[in-house]
């Protein structure tokens, strides 16, 4: 007996297959169609993916640097104690994708979660040229700044006081805050914010961002103090606060030279800030400006 | 339209946008959380569904909430030749069995759909009234006879054509070998069709994609 692989018509029904697509469809009548269900989706998409923000729940391959890699270590013997025969398969799967994606490991493992940065590794993002830094706008006090944001900005001392302080909104109550600097005719920017921030700015590089060390030691354990320089131009996105004033949406501008580091203090219970410093291009001159805020604690 | 179906770009058509799913896979995989609400607006019309048509009732949204989140953990060990939608519906499945056998709430379908047609009415206000009539007692006769079927048979007629599913995606989706999908839909059809001596189709009822 033939059967077609579509809607073959039936003995005694001939529009039964048809007859229950139509019941199928049905069920969907409760979202009203069109533009609800267009509003379903999005409703289900912020909810989707604001859980997996509030679970943290890590990227679905390999995750972040040494200890991810322990922890998963760890659990993998766990397991293999449990289950040993299903054990030569599994990694089987885990070594094809160890050997089949080897950029998207290195921007996994090297440079996923650093403060509060994600990096990405994009070879096909080409950032417009002619970029500059932009400035910070309207100025408040240091104090202000403090106050507004729930933690005391830290100024480092090699670029002296700030000529320029804004505040901003960011995702989930944080705050950022910017500290602004005329230099010859362009603008010196230093970004501070609590580093548990999740996702704040997201960079797309071409190239892999140079490991930098604060406190000058590498050690097996990795990096002390560790820093990021980027070098090259690199697009980035950033949360801003929307028109209705609680709407964040990113935007995505070419960021010169940027150094990345982090810092224990601000009176942050615990934690630590993440800084971004632009719009200086020597390297050295950039470690130094990390250095001078390393330096006074 | 034509649909290619192609292991490596499979693309979805769903609610009207398109998306090419390896490549997003590939994306979040990469890191990219935000990439997965692509994937999240082209298959939540459908998730919806088989969450309704596996028995989830008011809990359905939270049920596809749930399954997209455990799709996303479990992203990683997805299979780069399968397709992406009956993976999911698989997971929507799972769920919407845990949920129901959780709560003890599981109605019939017949019983649920009782339910939907109170809080809405299912046929637009403008139908001729006799029409929505005949039409609401045939839905009332398909979902009864549905009912009677064993649950393999009933699962099969679900994902192949309550959920639209094309053969191989209804074997993915059940885990099933493809001639043991044909071989149980046709035995479902053919169940189906005596369960429904009177059964008259509509008028020009023929619908296509």
């Amino acid at each position: 007996m033939s059967v077609s692989d579509g809607r073959e018509p039936h003995e005694g029904a001939p529009r039964l297959p048809d007859e229950l697509r139509a019941l199928g469809r049905s069920l969907d009548a409760r979202g009203g169609g069109g533009s609800g269900a267009a509003a379903g989706s999005e409703s289900m998409v912020e909810r989707v993916l604001a859980q997996i923000l509030a679970e943290q729940i890590p990227v679905p391959v390999q995750e972040a640097g040494p200890t991810g890699v322990r922890a998963r270590l760890h659990a993998v013997r766990r397991w293999m104690r449990r289950r040993r025969r299903a054990l030569v398969a599994a990694l089987c799967g885990l070594l094809t994708v160890l050997v089949l994606t080897p950029p998207v490991r290195a921007a996994v493992f090297d440079w996923f979660g650093f403060g509060g940065v994600e990096v990405r590794y994009d070879p096909s993002a080409v950032p417009s040229a002619g970029a500059s830094v932009p400035g910070c706008g309207r100025s408040v006090t240091l104090a202000q700044a403090g106050r507004r944001a729930g933690f005391e900005p830290l100024v480092p001392d090699a670029l002296g006081v700030p000529d320029a302080v804004t505040v901003t909104g960011e995702p989930r109550g944080r705050f950022l805050v910017s500290l602004c600097w005329r230099e010859g005719g362009h603008t010196v920017r230093v970004d501070e914010y609590p580093a548990r921030l999740d996702i704040g700015f997201v960079k797309t590089v071409r190239e892999p961002p140079e490991w930098l060390s604060l406190g000058g030691t590498v050690s097996p354990d990795g990096i002390q103090d560790p820093a990021l320089w980027f070098a090259r131009p690199h697009l980035l996105s950033f949360w801003l606060v929307g028109a209705d004033g609680d709407r964040y949406t990113r935007e995505e501008r070419t960021a010169g030279p940027t150094l990345l580091w982090t810092h224990a203090g601000g009176g942050v219970p615990g934690g630590d800030l993440t800084f971004r410093l632009e719009g200086v291009g020597s390297k050295r001159r950039a470690l130094e400006i990390a250095q001078s805020l390393e330096q006074r604690q | 339209m034509r649909l290619r179906r192609c292991n490596k770009s499979v693309r979805t058509r769903e609610g009207g946008r398109i998306v090419d799913e390896a490549a997003v896979i590939a994306r979040v995989r990469a890191g990219e959380p935000e990439a997965y609400a692509e994937l999240v607006r082209a298959h939540t019309g459908i998730a919806l569904r088989a969450a309704a048509a596996l028995g989830a009732g008011a809990d359905a949204e939270d049920v596809v909430q749930q399954a997209f989140v455990k799709a996303y953990c479990a992203l990683g060990r997805f299979r780069d030749d399968a397709a992406f939608k009956p993976w999911l519906l698989s997971i929507v499945a799972n769920e919407t069995r845990n949920t129901v056998r959780t709560a003890a709430r599981q109605r019939t379908l017949a019983g649920r759909e009782a339910a939907f047609a109170e809080a809405e009415p299912l046929i637009p206000e403008s139908a001729d009234p006799a029409v929505a009539t005949l039409e609401t007692e045939r839905r009332a006769a398909l979902l009864s006879a549905l009912e009677q079927l064993s649950e393999e048979h009933r699962l099969v007629v679900t994902y192949r054509y309550l959920l639209e599913m094309d053969e191989p995606e209804t074997a993915q989706a059940l885990g099933w070998p493809r001639g043991t999908v044909k071989s149980r839909l046709n035995r479902a059809l053919k169940k189906l069709g005596r369960l429904l001596p009177d059964f008259r189709p509509r008028e020009g009822g023929d619908e296509c994609e």
